[in-house]
């Protein structure tokens, strides 16, 4: 009997031994960003349940050792101050241990955070902050220092840029061809910053140039406020007094809020497309007393729009779990932790040199596209990668309008679940003539 | 072009005017350059939000009322009234309520943009230019209080015992009025104007924890330039600061963004020409 | 002693100290708290604690530029953070257009804003009080305005990354600032305590009446600006470096606020006041971080409390509960003595004794 029964402790012993040396080892990843913004609490999110679903699935195989992930919450306040924000990555890579960052929004305290990591050798992926110069100017000149940095979400604002101008071609298009008028003009309403100011010129050439370099319409005037100015009424009254059609939006700051009310409480008989980060999230509507609706805007993800296999089963765990729809930096961060989930394991080791280039070498799949990095380490735009989606308000809902047959050299991407662009209807009755 | 300026910038003089009457009345009487008077308003808009969840327009508006002259009240009476003597200790005391005030707001209500239904939807055309309803109804409301706040201030005892505290302390007190009453009282009023204007611009406005910061800074440069201690003389600086956005957002659409550095420039130029403000009150050197 | 006693010898230093500096509690904390900023890289090299260190030093030095300015001369500043940006970004463009390493740019970065404040403190002949505070806010505003219309200058609203370091590891960086900071410092507190520091008292509380007796007060204010703004100028400079990045954040109406903050919780017209404040409260929010979701609320809970029961500042209250004055030769003792250290008179009436 003892001896059957001392084999039995053996046995469970060893097990216990066994699984608790397969689960000793732990990553350590640092989600940082402004925790009390959606912006930071979707970050929190998206990696929350990418590291469920991994740690679910055994973990991550880094050579011939299992690791199971451990997230770190880091509220960087960064909103406040850009100095807080750096200390609260140095205090995550040196008091709390971390061995990744994931997150960053602000892109002013990311270039700070960035120095921070970039000082420990931390790879850092980039899934809120949108300036070029982030990476561009970093990763290409000083690489040495600077090969850490990756961004997943969003596309560098030059790429963007291109997005919003497609998107912009689409309802020039539409104002020719629903409303019969053969040179549409265009508003260009661009908040204060230095991102948007190439967009501006690039919008300018492109609205003026004929087809098919260019879209054949006329720029009716461009107007620049405040990226949190809080009252654009000025602005849009100024803008139907010159005839504009469509109104071609560079917003990311708190001002498109204000801009969606006020456009749809004075029916502005002017279409808005372009880029309108406000109006990427769900609670648009609400906060823009329900005039929001007709407002269009590049966005990651639309409810219903499959851009990859894993976008739907993503969004619906997302909404079952957290009870609200994703923005891009949830969809980045659950992104960005599949992407070093796989980079660990192709390159089976923790070396971070190593890591490095076996991230550079990433070609994953992820919910809102294909994730392939280029040489300043951004995630490449184009057909076939990442290059998110039109969508527009209808009906109180989000739904995308591009791509729909959009034709790029011998290829033509539709998504399914795309709908086409509608005009808003005082826009048509105001000018059917 | 004329007409939207005109149309445009009265709307804006109306809510920069009751916000900064209310911040005159406090300076004046009760000498705190209170930096949470827009954080008062800010109170009021997300009170009047929580509230309409439970009442109508009306009960969230009252109740909204309460909660902003309970708050300043409180304040004064704890913190601002003890430390009447202490001027610098008085500012920091009520930075630091304004940035107690945003961070509770943020706890409770989160980051996310808030709007409150219009009152009045829809818009309508005046002199060609098209105006939210509401827009329209924030004027009116904002004449019907400025008009209410003048005919307190001119024609009762307690609006002369004010006007009197705010132009001499000294004498006032030897004439019998109570500083410490007449105190009370502004900051009570000055509250209740920067919960009305609260009231008056939450339907318009998003309703964000740090909605405070632009009107303060418009409000102190409209004190100034007005003169302060002078309650005209806020009115005027409202008016002028507005306009002044106003034009700049329409004659350089490009510089839109400048209109808060346009507005403390001409605060500014003013100032060097006339240092007391427009219609300062030269204050006699209070021993 | 049987030689003359030589100032700068070893005897007189130890006298020195026994019965100058540790006679008083305040003046022993304020020599530990040197050696404490000197030795502490003996006991830990932990560098999240050198930053925050590091980070409190700069900012102390700012709020002690702050305070010359406001809390002598009463010129109460709300836009000081003009002066830390401004040199911030100049040093910065400084070391990119031509090349100089940081310990020529910060201080050249310094004396432009020293520049900068007396040309901001030249509406201050014409303005008074509070409206010269408001005048003072206009200016930070107007050069983040200006930020915007020159992003190829100044990098927009992504500002400037990659300046130089200030020391080759965080250890040198972490001295070099110590040191700028004690010697600032040191420099601010003699100024404050000698006679220009005299007239800027005398100014704020009346400048009619200084004038009446022939000093030129326009000079001592203006010197008041300049020298204030240097220094914040100093504090930008160094801030920049250590972050590497310089940007629109640094001219932040929160930026403005700090220096206020921490001096008034600190304790005006001290110099040390502001030192003390920003020691006491920089690495308390750091601490706060354990409570992340209320730590801005505990913060500004925290100053409402302490300043409605300590109204001249931490300093001060905690100072006058330690420390008497001497009733006939007004020098300090501290609250144990029961006769003055230097006249020798009791500090305390004896208590009374009942006569049958």
């Amino acid at each position: 009997m003892l001896r059957i029964s001392m084999s039995k402790w053996l046995t469970l012993g060893g097990l216990a031994v066994l699984t608790s040396l397969a689960w000793a080892q732990t990553l350590r990843i640092g989600v940082v960003g402004p925790m009390a913004f959606v912006q930071g609490a979707h970050m929190w999110y998206g990696a929350t349940l990418a590291a469920e679903e991994i740690n679910r699935a055994g973990g991550i195989q880094v050579g011939d050792r299992r690791y199971r992930i451990e997230l770190l919450r880091v509220d960087t306040n960064e909103m406040l101050s850009v100095t807080d924000a750096a200390t609260a990555v140095e205090r995550a890579i040196t008091a709390q241990r971390v061995d990744f960052l994931v997150g960053g929004f602000r892109s002013e305290a990311v270039l700070a955070m960035t120095e921070v990591a970039a000082d420990y050798k931390r790879i850092f992926i980039i899934t809120g902050a949108g300036l070029d110069g982030i990476l561009a100017g970093r990763v290409d000149r000083n690489y040495e220092r600077f090969k850490y940095l990756f961004r997943v979400s969003p596309n560098r604002s030059s790429d963007l840029a291109r997005t919003s101008l497609l998107l912009l071609g689409e309802v020039v298009q539409a104002v020719r061809q629903q409303l019969g008028i053969p040179r549409p003009k265009v508003a260009i309403l661009a908040e204060r910053a230095a991102w948007a100011d190439p967009l501006v010129e690039t919008a300018t050439r492109l609205i003026a140039a004929p087809p098919p370099q260019g879209y054949g319409a006329e720029v009716a005037g461009t107007w620049r406020p405040s990226a949190v100015a809080t009252d654009v009424t000025s602005e849009l009254t100024a803008i139907q007094r010159a005839g504009a059609q469509v109104i071609y939006t560079v917003l990311s700051g708190p001002v498109g809020v204000p801009f969606g009310r006020d456009w749809g409480r004075l029916r502005i008989p002017a279409a808005p497309v372009g880029i309108n980060v406000e109006a990427q999230q769900e609670t648009w509507l609400k906060a823009t007393d329900n005039l929001g609706n007709y407002v269009a805007t590049l966005s990651s993800l639309a409810p219903g729009v499959a851009i990859t296999p894993k976008t739907i089963p993503f969004i619906t765990s997302f909404q079952a779990r957290f009870k609200e729809f994703p923005i891009y930096t949830a969809s980045g961060a659950y992104g960005a932790l599949y992407v070093l989930a796989d980079a660990l394991n192709r390159a089976g080791t923790l070396d971070v040199e190593a890591v490095v280039k076996a991230l550079e070498a990433t070609d994953l799949v992820g919910p809102s596209g294909r994730i392939v990095f280029d040489k300043t380490h951004d995630v490449t735009w184009g057909p076939g990668f990442t290059t998110g989606l039109g969508v527009q308000w209808v009906g109180n809902r989000m739904q995308a309008f591009w791509p729909r047959n959009w034709r790029v050299g011998d290829k033509v991407i539709s998504y399914a679940g795309v709908r086409p662009y509608q005009l808003p209807p005082w826009v048509v009755e105001a000018w059917r003539r | 072009m004329f007409a939207a300026i005109l149309v445009n910038g009265l709307v804006l003089s109306g809510i920069y005017g009751m916000l900064a009457l209310g911040f005159a009345l406090t300076y004046g009487v009760a000498r705190i350059l209170n930096l949470a008077h827009t954080a008062f308003y800010m109170v009021a808009a997300y009170a009047l939000f929580f509230f309409l969840g439970w009442t109508g327009f009306a009960g969230a508006a009252l109740l909204g009322v309460l909660v902003v002259l309970l708050l300043a009240l409180a304040a004064y009476g704890l913190l601002l009234e003890p430390l009447r003597e202490h001027e610098a200790t008085v500012l920091i005391v009520t930075i630091a309520l304004a940035l107690l005030l945003q961070e509770v707001v943020l706890l409770l209500f989160g980051g996310h943009f808030r709007s409150v239904p219009a009152l009045l939807p829809g818009y309508v055309e005046v002199l060609g230019v098209r105006v939210a309803q509401q827009a329209l109804l924030a004027l009116g409301f904002a004449a019907a209080v400025l008009l209410a706040a003048w005919a307190l201030l001119k024609g009762t005892r307690l609006g002369l015992g004010i006007r009197a505290a705010a132009q001499d302390q000294e004498a006032a007190e030897l004439v019998g009025i109570s500083l410490s009453r007449a105190g009370y009282w502004a900051v009570g009023l000055g509250a209740l104007l920067a919960a009305l204007a609260g009231l008056a611009v939450a339907p318009m406005a998003t309703l964000e924890p740090h909605m405070w910061n632009p009107p303060l800074l418009v409000v102190l440069a409209a004190v100034v330039l007005g003169g302060l201690g002078s309650l005209p003389g806020a009115l005027s600086g409202a008016l002028v600061l507005a306009f002044a956005e106003v034009l700049v957002v329409n004659l350089v659409p490009g510089g839109a963004f400048l209109r808060t550095a346009v507005a403390l420039f001409i605060m500014v130029l003013v100032l060097v020409a006339r240092p007391e403000g427009l219609f300062g009150v030269g204050f006699a050197e209070e021993r | 002693m049987t030689g003359p006693l030589r100032v700068w010898s070893l005897p007189w230093i130890f006298l020195y100290l026994r019965h100058e500096v540790l006679a008083l509690p305040g003046r022993s904390v304020a020599l530990l708290f040197v050696l404490f900023l000197l030795v502490l890289p003996l006991f830990t090299q932990d560098p999240y604690w050198l930053r925050v260190l590091t980070l409190t030093a700069i900012f102390a030095l700012y709020a002690a530029s702050w305070d010359l300015l406001s809390g002598y001369t009463g010129q109460v500043s709300l836009g000081h953070a003009f002066f830390f940006g401004l040199s911030g970004y100049v040093s910065a463009i400084l070391g990119r257009e031509l090349g100089l390493p940081p310990w020529l740019t910060v201080p050249l970065g310094a004396s432009l804003a020293a520049l900068a404040g007396v040309f901001v403190g030249l509406p201050s002949l014409r303005v008074r009080g509070p409206y010269l505070s408001l005048v003072t806010l206009a200016f930070p505003i107007i050069a983040l305005g200006l930020i915007f219309v020159f992003p190829k200058i100044t990098g927009g609203e992504l500002g400037l990354s990659g300046l130089p370091r200030l020391g080759q590891s965080r250890l040198q960086e972490y001295y070099i600032v110590v040191f700028t900071f004690l010697l600032s410092t040191l420099f601010l507190w003699k100024l404050g305590g000698s006679r220009i520091g005299l007239f800027l008292h005398a100014i704020r509380e009346g400048e009619v009446a200084v004038r009446m007796v022939g000093v030129n007060t326009v000079r001592y204010k203006l010197l008041a600006f300049g020298a204030s703004a240097f220094f914040a100028g100093l504090a930008g400079g160094l801030h920049a470096h250590f972050l590497r990045v310089v940007g629109p954040d640094s001219l932040s109406v929160f930026n403005s606020i700090q220096p206020i903050v921490w001096s008034v919780f600190g304790g005006l017209a001290t110099i040390y006041g502001p030192v003390a404040g920003t020691f006491l409260l920089f690495p308390l929010l750091e601490f706060l971080r354990v409570v992340e979701e209320v730590r801005m609320v505990a913060f500004a809970f925290l100053i409402l409390l302490v300043m409605r029961f300590l109204p001249q500042g931490v300093v001060r209250g905690v100072l006058d509960r330690l420390e008497e004055t001497c009733p006939r030769c007004k020098v300090r003792n501290a609250f144990t003595r029961r006769r003055c250290r230097a006249c020798g008179v009791e500090l305390r009436l004896p208590e009374k004794e009942v006569v049958a």
